[in-house]
Order: structure tokens, then sequence, then C-alpha cells
């Protein structure tokens, strides 16, 4: 089912994984900074972009995979990560790259997160999360501070905000991560590390929504805020550290990597090559795939 | 001499009745018989009331035959739960337990008497020969090989295969009670000689298995290397029979967290090049449609088999019903295509699966396969299918000259644009839910938004020209009609030639192609067509009513439909022609329509 993709011998720049597309976004929108740390960390990791497979669901943050010049596909709200990893195990010498916003990862689609976690099948999740639905003009998100009053929350939201962070070290994945459109460079080097993590690899970013998303979420703000987990001494190993700082989620903003499992399981993708390999071996004629049911 | 023999069996849970019926049909198909094996359940998950339905013949066997030839019942109040799903009648031979204590003369069977009735002492027999009350069902097995001289040497043969690891006295035992039933039989005759004929093919020459295995099987032959979805019955073994076998193919099977996930990675595998699958039932089918319109607008082939069952929601999960067209057709959101296809047997079930995949490649599109509980899960012994016979399609590809400057969505005469996959160096693009240009970009024109709608829908004319997905038997100028679809489709084809031995001519129609509607197909069946009746198992009567929103349909066309569960049986079909040929004779027969 796999097939080896060519070595292209070639140095990249970030610009090669730009798109001839004119992203929608609002100016200033926190998503525009994603995606320049993206096209960094992509001409870091040098895979030509014809070998990388890029899926989204739908929202303002969605739109990202057009703007690049990888292989792209923009799907359905929240159903990012099931279609991401039917690629990966169809073809699993890809680099498969998944991203979308925090109501399409941790509302609509969050069913499907603890699945991809436990597979640690080998894609990169990347939340652009503006605590706000933005492609759907300002309703509550799973992400909204409790109180917050939105177009759908006029008189406050009564719920409590999901913690993404928490969430996804609480389902036990190896690479967790968190970053900021205000500190470009940080995030790239995160989204590159997280590329290269053999196994899922879960990216939290801080991306404003200057329309709708509150003024103290904006950029300047953040990069007031933002704290490094490295300056506070914390050791990525460590995952009950790990989860105590995530629970901080919404009051610091934190910057780096929470945990990185220093001895991940084998990644799906990994274990459905083995099983093919091993059971293919007797190589069956399709042809004949009925001779076995023949009454003797 | 018979030349066919419909056995229906029932008993308690414990009694192994299912698999007495999986034993004689598996022998049966050995010795060269054809047969179909249904089975039904009560409610419970283990235990409660089961029953089998065996039907063996010397010719191909289309349904699970009729009102019963042989009832077995092991105690009367499991038998007479399962209804008209083991329909007694006059010529049937009833065969009881005595020591239920019921006299022959008072069987519980009201409104008809049976030809024979026999009060077999099974639990007795089982226990002095067997050593166990279990042994029943082996006492049974043996007296139907006595009466019916069906498959005497394999059945023992397999009796004692099946009980092999439990040991020589173990199988003695079995052969014990088998011979009993023999003995038994030999002891007291049947009243009429009811011996099947032997069958007319020798040993080895059928295959035996269910629809959704066959279904499976014939994906991996058509090129099938992904499967992602999630376990509901009737569809569950298809995916068991592929996490099996797929992967010796060099494909997988995911099993997802839900439908949606599952139905999402096998669009995922078919964009990256994968010829994939999903099966589910109609609760999975409701939440798979989202995703079913994406394949549509991102032009990805994709199959999604539906065996339906007795619906809304949970419904009846272990019952046929054919009341999944509409949602097959209408489920869309938008103008999005899909072709469905319906198998009516496990033996083209086959060539159904191939089919629907072959669409899907052909035309980049998602392809609904319309199966049913019966078909699904009755086991069916016929002759192999001949592979050779099936050409299996691969998608159109960029050439390397079309990678120079690739247009993912390049309007063509046939719609079709060569699709690239990831790996492909210069056919980058942008597969989208949303509206897009020839080149994969967003787009919000109204203009473009047509001319891909069109698109869409011209890639899939070709379909409705391809008579070979329609069928069309008996005499081609009677001016009664029927038709039919799905496992409804094998009990119409045996009422036909039923009502042709008497004296009633009719002709039948068996779309295997539901949708897009074949408009001129349907047309040109109709011409000289004066009465009829389209056959389904749905209260709506969809067929019909999907026939009349795009046919002229002629008036004296009626709808014979009702709620699943029990399948029609060939007689009710013929009973119901009959009633139509009154119409044929000015007798005005009243235009019944569905019920609402
Ligand atoms: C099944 C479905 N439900 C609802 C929508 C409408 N919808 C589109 S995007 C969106 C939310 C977007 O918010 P988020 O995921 O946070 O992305 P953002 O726009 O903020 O980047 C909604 C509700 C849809 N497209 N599909
Ligand atoms: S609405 Fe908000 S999230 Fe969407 S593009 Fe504008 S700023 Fe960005
Ligand atoms: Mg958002």
């Amino acid at each position: 089912m796999s097939n080896a993709l060519p070595v292209v011998d070639k140095k990249f720049e970030p610009k090669d994984f730009k798109s001839d597309l004119k992203p929608i976004w609002c100016p200033g929108c926190g998503d525009f900074g994603v995606l320049q740390s993206l096209y960094r960390a992509l001409a870091a990791i040098g895979r030509p972009a014809h070998e990388i497979a890029f899926v989204s669901g739908i929202g303002c943050s969605s739109r990202i995979p057009g703007y690049t010049t990888a292989y792209g596909f923009n799907t359905v709200h929240g159903r990012a990560l099931p279609i991401a990893q039917g690629i990966k195990i169809a073809n699993p010498s890809l680099l498969v790259l998944c991203a979308g916003g925090d109501g399409d990862g941790f509302s609509i689609g969050g069913g499907h997160v603890a699945h991809a976690v436990r597979r640690n099948i080998d894609l990169t999740y990347i939340v652009m999360d503006n605590q706000i639905y933005g492609l759907t003009k300002g309703q509550l998100s799973p992400t909204s501070p409790r109180g917050l009053k939105t177009v759908t929350s006029s008189l406050g939201s009564l719920e409590d905000p999901v913690n993404p962070l928490l969430y996804v070290l609480g389902y036990g994945a190896s690479f967790v991560a968190q970053g900021t459109a205000a500190d470009l460079p940080g995030l790239a080097a995160i989204i590159e590390e997280g590329i290269r993590f053999p196994g899922f690899a879960f990216i939290n970013v801080q991306s404003p929504c200057v329309t709708y998303g509150e003024d103290e979420w904006q950029i300047k703000e953040q990069r007031a805020r933002m704290k490094s987990l490295e300056s506070l001494g914390h050791d990525p190993k460590d995952q009950l550290h790990a989860m105590d700082l995530a629970r901080a989620y919404g009051k610091e903003l934190y910057t780096g990597v929470f945990y990185r499992n220093p001895a991940p399981s084998p990644t799906y993708d990994q274990l459905v090559l083995e099983r093919q390999k091993e059971k293919g071996a007797s190589a069956p004629d399709p042809a004949r795939v009925l001779d076995s049911l023949i009454q003797r | 001499m018979l030349d066919n023999l419909v056995i229906g069996m029932a008993g308690s849970g414990g009694d192994g009745i299912v698999s007495a019926g999986e034993t004689l049909v598996a022998a049966a198909a050995t010795e060269g018989y054809y047969g179909i094996m249904t089975k039904s359940f009560g409610s419970q998950i283990r235990g409660g009331e089961s029953s089998c339905r065996v039907r063996i013949s010397s010719g191909p066997v289309l349904n699970p035959g009729g009102t019963l030839d042989v009832a077995v019942a092991l105690n009367w109040p499991d038998f007479l739960k399962f209804g008209a799903e083991l329909p007694v009648g006059g010529n049937t031979v009833v065969i009881y337990e005595a020591k239920s204590g019921v006299t022959a003369d008072k069987i519980p069977i009201v409104g008809v008497t049976p030809a024979e009735v026999v009060a077999v002492p099974f639990g007795e027999l089982a226990k002095k020969m067997g050593g166990t009350d279990k042994a029943k069902n082996t006492v049974v097995l043996g007296l139907l090989a006595g009466w019916f001289d069906v498959a005497r040497e394999t059945l023992i043969k397999n009796v004692a295969k099946k009980l092999a690891k439990k040991g020589p006295e173990v199988v003695a035992a079995a052969e014990r009670a088998f011979n009993a039933g023999v003995a038994y039989a030999a002891e007291h005759p049947l009243k009429s000689d009811m011996r099947m004929a032997p069958p007319k093919d020798g040993r080895g020459t059928k295959i035996l298995t269910d629809g959704n295995d066959m279904c499976a099987a014939a994906a991996i032959f058509a090129g099938c290397r992904f499967f992602g979805g999630y376990p509901i019955t009737p569809s569950t073994e298809v995916m068991q029979y592929l996490s099996r076998e797929i992967w010796k193919y060099g494909g997988a099977v995911l099993q997802a967290e839900d439908e949606i996930a599952g139905v999402g990675a096998a669009v995922g595998a078919s964009f990256a090049g994968v010829k994939s699958m999903t099966a589910t039932s109609g609760p999975g089918m409701s939440l798979k449609t989202e995703m079913i319109g994406l394949a549509s607008i991102a032009e990805l082939p994709l199959v999604v088999v539906n065996v339906q069952r007795g619906g809304p929601s949970t419904g009846m999960p272990t019952k046929p019903e054919q009341a999944d067209l509409f949602q097959a057709c209408f489920s869309a959101h938008g103008d999005g295509p899909r072709p469905v296809l319906a198998p009516t047997t496990v033996a083209d079930t086959f060539g159904m699966t191939v089919e629907a995949f072959n669409i899907a490649e052909e035309y980049q599109t998602p392809v609904i396969l319309l199966s049913d509980q019966e078909i699904g899960q009755r086991k069916e012994a016929c002759t192999p299918v001949d592979t050779a016979k099936y050409k299996v399609v691969e998608r159109l590809r960029p050439t390397p000259a079309e990678l120079e400057d690739y247009t993912r969505f390049r309007f063509t005469d046939t719609g079709v644009s060569p699709v690239s996959q990831p790996g492909m160096l210069g056919g980058n693009y942008l597969a989208a839910g949303i509206e897009h240009n020839e080149k994969g970009d967003p787009t919000a024109s109204g203009a473009m938004h047509g001319k891909m709608n069109d698109k869409r829908h011209k890639k899939l004319v070709p379909l409705v020209h391809r008579r070979d997905l329609f069928h069309v038997e008996g005499d081609p100028a009677a001016p009664l009609a029927l038709i039919s679809w799905g496992s409804t489709a094998g009990v119409c084809r045996e009422a036909l030639a039923i009502a042709r031995r008497r004296g009633i001519s009719a002709k039948l129609l068996v779309p295997y192609l539901l949708f897009p509607v074949a408009e001129e197909v349907y047309h040109e069946f109709f011409i000289g067509v004066k009465a009829g009746l389209v056959v389904e198992l749905s209260h709506q009567g969809q067929l019909y009513r999907l026939l009349r929103m795009y046919v002229d349909v002629p008036r004296g066309i009626r709808s014979m439909c009702r709620s699943g569960a029990a399948p029609y049986l060939p007689e009710d079909v013929v009973r119901e022609l009959r009633a139509a040929t009154l119409g044929l004779q000015g007798e005005t027969a009243e235009t019944r329509q569905p019920q609402e």
C-alpha cells in the first residue's frame, strides 16, 4: 500500500511552501502568524511539498492548507483527524499534518482526539485556539472562558471551558505543546519538534481573533503574558508536572513542550506496515479469494 | 423424489438448532446441492428462542423458500414465537418433541391441517444414545438424513469433525445419537416418500458463504485496500472478514471510534490513492451522510455498504427490511449525486460489490451498495463465482504531461478529470468540501457552482444506459409485470416460475442500479404492460414511490409492500399476481396505493 517516495535532495525555503492563494483572514488575525511559523518549520524539516498531506476541518483556521503548496484537504467541520488518519494508514510514508480551530477540535470533533492519541498515529495536530467561533462570526467556543458574552451567550456563558492541554495529556498523549502567534520563531520551533516526534503530536496555539476576540487575548497582551516552560525549568519528561502546569490554561500563557514521552508506544502506522509485511508474505492472488469457501 | 426441500426448525437457545442447520446446509453443499440457510433469534443476547430455515435443492435457489416442507419444533412455545417466519401448510410434515405431551391431533398450529404430524422423543433418544440432552440436535440431523435422504455420509463425518477436539468418547456418543435418529426414521417411515433427489453436480462444486463475507471477499478482489468502520448489526461481518484477510493483500482495517470516523478514514485513504470502503446499517448510515457529501464534491471514489435492517432508529437489528432506499438516494445535502446499487442474492453480491468499486473509481464518486439483513447474513450454497469474468477498474490518474500544469477538476467531455494523490510530484492540489474552481481553489461564484454541479452529474449519465444492471425475465410480451429489488427480487423470481406453471404469464424487471433512476429502461419495460406489482419490504413502498417520481408508471401497476422482518413468500406474490390478472380481464382491479 505504501510507495516509497523519492528523496529530493534540495534545501527548502519557507516560501517554497507558500501557495498562490491569498488568505481570506482579517488583517491582524493570529492565523497569519501560525502560517508563517509553519512555513519555517516545513523548510527546516525539508520534505518536498508533494510528500505532505495537510488536512483541516472547517473554520477560519481550517483554511490554512490552501495557503500551503502541500496536498491539502479542507474537509468537514470537526473531522480532520479521522481523515488524516486514513491518509496516514493508506500511505505511511507521507508527512501528515492536521489543523483546525478550537470549535473544530474540541467541540464537534472532540470525540476523535482521544482515539488519535491512543493510536499514537504519526501526525501533527495544530489547534489554532482563539476561544471563539471566528468563521461563523463570534459565537461561544468550547474554550471560551466562563461568563463570556457572545452573540449566542448574550447574557454570559454558563459553562467552564475545556482545557485542551489537560484533555490531551489526560488521554495519555505522548507529545503536548503550546505556542502563540505572538512568538513566531518559538512557534516554528515547536511545530518542527512536533513534526519530528514519532507519533501523535498535539500543539495548541494561542492564535487570537482580532475581529471577535476580547482585547486582552490579542497579540500585544499575549506577548506581555507569555512564559516559556523552559524558563520555568520544566522537564518535559515529567508528565505529572506537565499536567500540573497545564491546569493553568486560561490563566497563564505557558509556551513550549509540556510533555514529550521519552519512550512512546510504537505508532499505529508503523504497526500497520509490520502487520502487512508479516501477513502479506504469502502474497495470495486476489482472483482466488473465494477458493477457501469451496465446500469439500 | 423431491428436488427441493424447505426445513424450518425452532428451539430454545441451548438446543443448538441453528448449529444443526449450519451443519446440514454445509453437508448438503459439500455433496453438491444448492441451498440457503437463514437464522432468526429472539431478542436475548444469549439463550432465548432461536430458529433456522434450511432450503436444499438440486437447482439454484434464490430465496429461503415458501411454506415449510418440514417443520421441527423442539418445543412449541419457541416454535410459535417465529410465526410467519416458519409457515406451516397443508403439505408440511410436522415433527415435534414427544415429551411436550401434546398429541398429534392437538398441536398448536391453527387453521391448517399438516400432511403429517410426528411426535419424536428427541430428548429421550439424545440422553439414551448420546448421553446428554444436548445431543438432541444431532438426533434431529440423523432423523432428517434418514427420512429425506440428504447428505447422510457427509453429515456424520462433519458432526464427528466438529467434535473431534472433545475426544473420541464425545464423538462416539454423537455418532450414536445421529444413528439413533436415522434408525428412528427407518422404523417410522413417512406416509409419502420425501427423499431428496441426488444433486446434479458432484461433490466439491459449491461454495458456501453469506452476503457479508461475499461482499468483503469481492472488495478484496476489486482492489479495496482500506476499510474504516464501526460495528453494527447486521453488517459487522464485513469488517470482521476484512480484519482477518485484508492484511494479506497489503491492506488495512481501522475499527474507528464511530461511523463518522470510519467513513472519514475511508475518504482520507481514498484521497491518498487507495480504494476504500465502509459498511454499516441504518443508524450508522445516518451518521455517514455528511462524509458522503464530501466524497461527492471532492470527487473521491468511496464504497459505502448499507446492510439494511428494520428501522427507523434501532428498529429491528436482526431482521431484513428494504426501507433505506429513500435515504440512500436522497440523504444528500445539496445536489450530491450518488449511484445506488443492490444485490439480490449472496452469489450476485460478488458482482455488485465489484461493480460498486468500478463505478466509484471510474466516476470518482461515492457509491452506495444496499444489501439487506437477509442477504448479508444468510448462508447460501452456490456455484463458485468465476472471477475471471470481472474486470477491475482503476481511477483515471494524470499523465506526466498533465502533471506539468495540473488542474484537478478540469472540465472534460465526460466530466471525469484525472485525479492525483499525495506523493505525486506536480499533482499538488487542494481537495475541499467547499465549492471550487477547476484548479481546486475555493470559489463563491454561483456560475462556477453551477458548472461543477453539471460536472458531478454529467459523469454519471452513462450509468443509466448500462442495460447489464437491469435484468428482465419471463415472457417479454406479457401484459402483467413485476418489479422487485434486493432480496425480495429472489422471491419474485420464484413467484414468476410458479405463476408460469399455473398458466399466468408475466415478466419481471430487477434493477441492480436503483439510482440514478434509468427512466428509459422502465419506459421500455412498461410497453404493453397493463397491470402488475412493485414488490418490496417497506411500509411506504419506497421503490414504487421512487419510480412514480421519475417514470410514467402505468395505472395498473400497484405497490405490493409491507414492513419487513418476515420476508415475503413466493406464494404471497403469486396470490397478488393472480389478483392482478383480474384487472387484465377487465374487472377493474382497484388501484391500491401503499398504506400511508
Ligand atoms: C456540521 C457543521 N456544523 C456547523 C458548521 C458551521 N461552522 C463552521 S465553522 C464553525 C466554528 C468555527 O470555529 P472554530 O472551529 O473555533 O474555528 P475558527 O473559525 O475560530 O478558526 C461552525 C460552527 C459546519 N460548517 N458544519
Ligand atoms: S474572524 Fe477572527 S479568526 Fe476569522 S479570520 Fe477574522 S480574525 Fe481570524
Ligand atoms: Mg475558534
